[in-house]
């Protein structure tokens, strides 16, 4: 049978995790925004939960629908104790959470506030925020990993009728804990794509970011040619599902046969796009 | 003289409430003046806002429930709903609005497709019927267990992909209006028109092609809301139709008179 063809819905919700890289690299200026790799991170992450959580409002004097369970978990440094680490991202009322209900994420930000637009264009909105931008330390991607597999293996274990989880990792750096509890990298992946509901396996997207203004590689099909440490990054990104492939077209890329889910040296505004794109399951058309 | 009967039947997509279905279904006697009866039906769009606000107001508002009916051309359509939009953005429910669902009205708003009918000439020498269509809600024309005419003309394939139907926004209408279509065809005594939203019309169109004595047999026999809401979960578990908010609205022409009341309990 076809997979990744599940609708989300409340009956049948959908899994979006995103790990997000918190290392010191991440205070670094990000190209000509003003704003370091770390703010500009965390603006999008912000800008996708609210995405999710406009398209579950259907209705006035009706909840925000339960469409999805979101984890974000930071690896670097760390906020609710000194040092380097693992933890989730959430601040507030949803602080130490690891997968929150849409509705429970929608009533609890951590502040409203006026953020500048993801575009660098000259406006400002008021508008929730869930995730700060922090950074320190270096990256312990393994054990991001391995904490958000625990997770996500006991929701697939929960929803087995589902869209399988989608894992994105935002990272700027290159891995510093592997191996970790006797396990390189990319057996972690491994061992996190493994983890499988009736509609396929976990999805495992990357994305790179660059301080540095060059030239944006986004859902490449082959490895050649990026440069490092894209190939890695490359080898360990699931293959874009067909939901996602048609996403992107409409969004404009030339998705070839192979296409990975990978963006690769991505400004501000593709960081977000490639979110979008990689968390939009299939829904009907109206 | 010739009657017309009609009967409405929906179901809410599988694992929704009841309160959830987002299409719209509305029906209405000739008023007196000129107008024949008049059927419509609407399909909001899942990721809208107020999406079955919207529908419903459209479906009501053509049959001459809120304010005054279009007539169907072009340009009347285009003020018609001009008029639907400021009373969906003034609706005084919103008054409750989180800033949430404030943000999605703005930036989102709702969308519907929309398929309106009016009879004409019931009582004259060529009873007819004339409808617009924005989208791929669709109309059949059902004479002997076989389709007259299917409007639009839309294959069981090529469901899903119409982008037509009505926004709330003002700045896309003129350009939506302008894709409006028109049809009409004329009535015999005993001809049935369907109309129905796109999940149930998509499946009609491909029961059709497979065996349509059989079909509008099936369908002209429907007399229960829930015969129609098993129809619909068996052909939703047999992956036949897709899990969306279906309508069905049966109008028959005939020139007997009703000779029995049916009350569903």
């Amino acid at each position: 049978m076809e997979k990744y063809r599940q609708s989300v819905s409340r009956s049948e919700p959908g899994c979006v995790v995103i790990l997000l890289d918190r290392s010191d690299s991440m205070k670094l200026a990000w190209g000509r925004t003003g704003a370091s790799l770390a703010e500009g991170a965390a603006l999008a992450v912000n800008n996708i939960l609210l995405d999710m959580c406009i398209k579950a409002t259907t209705e006035v004097n009706a909840p925000v629908r339960h469409y999805f369970d979101v984890g974000i978990f930071s690896y670097g440094a760390r906020v609710t104790e000194p040092g380097e680490g693992v933890e989730s991202a959430f601040g507030g009322a949803l602080a130490g959470r690891g997968l929150v209900p849409l509705p429970e994420l929608a009533e609890h930000p951590v502040a409203v506030r006026e953020e500048p637009s993801i575009d660098v264009m000259p406006v400002s909105a008021r508008m929730p925020v869930w995730v700060d931008p922090v950074h320190g330390y270096r990256t312990p991607m393994c054990q991001a990993i391995a904490v958000a597999g625990a997770h996500v293996f006991d929701w697939a274990a929960a929803h087995p009728d589902s869209f399988p989880p989608i894992v994105v990792n935002i990272t700027d750096g290159m891995v510093t804990d592997s191996p970790y509890d006797g396990a390189t990298l990319r057996d972690w992946v491994r061992r996190l794509t493994s983890i499988e509901t009736d509609d396929g396996a976990t999805l495992f997207f990357n994305v790179f970011l660059s301080p540095f203004e060059v030239d944006e590689i986004v859902f490449p099909s082959d490895p050649n040619g990026l440069p490092s440490p894209g190939p890695d990054l490359f080898e360990l990104s699931s293959p874009l599902p067909p939901p996602m492939v048609d996403n992107a077209r409409v969004d404009g890329y030339d998705v070839r046969p192979g296409a990975r889910g990978l963006a690769f040296n991505v400004g501000r505004s593709t960081l977000l796009r490639v979110l979008q794109i990689g968390t939009r399951v299939p829904d009907r058309a109206r | 003289m010739s009657h017309t009967r009609q009967v409405v039947f929906y179901a809410p997509k599988h694992g929704n409430a009841e309160a959830e279905w987002e299409d719209g279904a509305a029906a209405a006697p000739a008023d007196g003046a000129g107008r024949g009866p008049r059927f419509a039906v609407a399909d909001g769009a899942t990721q809208g806002f107020g999406s079955a606000r919207w529908a419903q107001q459209l479906v009501a508002g053509f049959v001459g429930d809120q304010g005054a009916a279009p007539d169907l051309t072009a340009a009347a359509l285009r003020r018609w709903a001009s008029d639907m939009q400021a009373r969906w953005h003034d609706d005084p429910r919103l008054a409750g609005a989180t800033d949430l669902q404030r943000l999605k009205q703005a930036t989102v708003g709702s969308f519907a497709t929309f398929l309106g009918c009016e009879l004409h000439d019931l009582a004259g020498r060529r009873p007819r019927w004339t409808a617009v269509a924005l989208g791929d809600a669709v109309l059949f024309h059902v004479r002997g267990h076989r389709v007259v005419a299917q409007f639009p003309p839309i294959a069981p394939d090529g469901f899903g992909s119409n982008p037509d139907g009505l926004p709330t926004g003002s700045a896309a209408l003129d350009d939506m209006v302008d894709r409006a279509v028109f049809a009409n065809g004329d009535l015999a005594d005993g001809d049935l028109l369907y109309l129905a939203t796109d999940a149930f019309a998509q499946w009609v169109a491909a029961a059709d092609l497979r065996d349509g004595p059989a079909l509008w047999t099936a369908l002209a026999r429907l007399d229960h809301p829930e015969a129609f809401r098993e129809l619909v979960r068996g052909r939703r578990a047999a992956r036949e139709m897709v899990n969306d908010d279906v309508t069905l609205v049966r109008v028959r022409f005939t020139r007997a008179p009703a000779t029995h009341l049916v009350v569903c309990l």
